[in-house]
């Protein structure tokens, strides 16, 4: 069952890449405490991420910030290394954090998941954003595939 | 039960990218009357494959061909749009043929599947290389993880 407004993050174990390598985190490190916004794509350098997406944050985190924005989030069921060689290739720096799912474990345990395997992708994360303030989910959009319409960062700016 | 020599490589559908973006191909479209290369590895844009395996292939492919090989084939559980971004951040060119098998198809038909979940990465393929004549199996090597020792394009090339 999808993740909806009210509900809590669920616990799992994510990774992002540091310079030692890649790093188990918590989405209590992540979470807890803090006032996050996070978005989910289905895939590092596919097109509509590259061209749109991601950019769209890294050019809107000082507004997200003044907002009241403590950590932007990109998540997708891609490893640590790729995630970070996209981070490099997208000059995001320390905008947004980079965040690995590449075990599809909170995609699943959201209900954010999508299964690309006839499209050669395997189990994907679907297009999402959301607030959280504390580990509690305070608005939530999802975008259906091929689109790029509610989950932006623009759109999150005009609802905070 | 993993793939040994002599044996027929499963047919299973993979992706390449085009510049009209991911494509399909077959296996007996990659392997049917001719002898190819290939080697798999656990995922592009990792320390060990970036940093010795797939540059071994690109550094060696004329030796290769050299040898009687006409197609040099780089198969990772990572989907086009990955294979095609770490293709051209290693400079591969046409040297190698960047496949992806996503959704692990050949992978699990093939028995060489490794499951790095615990790791955060999913289901991947094992290190390993093979050379295939019109689709039949006459040499296969798989390393141990972590390691690039027998399925290096060196000892390939001793080999042939």
């Amino acid at each position: 069952m999808t993740i909806s407004i009210g509900d809590k993050i669920p616990s799992v174990e994510l990774y992002v890449l540091t310079d030692d390598g890649p790093v188990a985190i918590s989405t209590d490190d992540i979470f807890a405490g803090k006032k996050v916004a996070v978005f989910g794509l289905p895939g590092a350098f596919t097109r509509t991420c590259s061209a749109k997406h991601l950019p769209g944050f890294v050019n809107n985190a000082d507004a997200l910030k003044a907002k009241g924005v403590d950590a932007i989030v990109c998540l997708a069921v891609n490893d640590a290394f790729v995630m970070g060689a996209w981070s490099k290739a997208q000059d995001v720096g320390d905008s947004v954090m980079m965040v690995a799912d590449g075990s599809a474990r909170l995609a699943k345990a959201a209900g954010l998941d999508i299964d690309m395997s006839a499209k050669g992708f395997g189990l994907r994360s679907r297009r999402f954003s959301m607030v959280v303030d504390d580990g509690e989910v305070k608005s939530l959009n999802i975008d259906e595939p091929g689109t790029f319409e509610h989950t932006s960062a623009e759109v999150m700016l005009s609802e905070l | 039960m993993t793939i040994s020599i002599g044996d027929k490589i499963p047919s299973a559908d993979l992706n390449i990218l085009t510049d009209d973006g991911p494509g399909g191909i077959s296996t007996d479209e990659i392997f049917s009357g001719k002898k190819v290369a290939i080697f798999g590895l656990p995922g592009a844009f990792t320390p060990t494959c970036s940093a010795q395996h797939l540059p071994g292939f690109v550094n060696n492919a004329d030796a290769l061909k050299a040898k009687g090989i006409d197609t040099i084939v780089c198969l990772a559980v990572n989907d086009p749009f990955v294979m095609g971004a770490w293709g051209k951040d290693q400079n591969v060119g046409d040297k190698v043929m960047m496949v992806a098998d996503g959704s692990a198809n050949f992978t699990k038909a093939t028995g060489l599947e490794l499951d790095l979940t615990e790791k955060g990465l999913g289901v991947r393929c094992q290190r390993f290389s093979m050379v295939v004549d019109d689709g039949e199996v006459k040499s296969l090597n798989i390393d141990e993880a972590g390691a690039v020792e027998k399925t290096s394009a060196e000892a390939m090339l001793g080999e042939l």
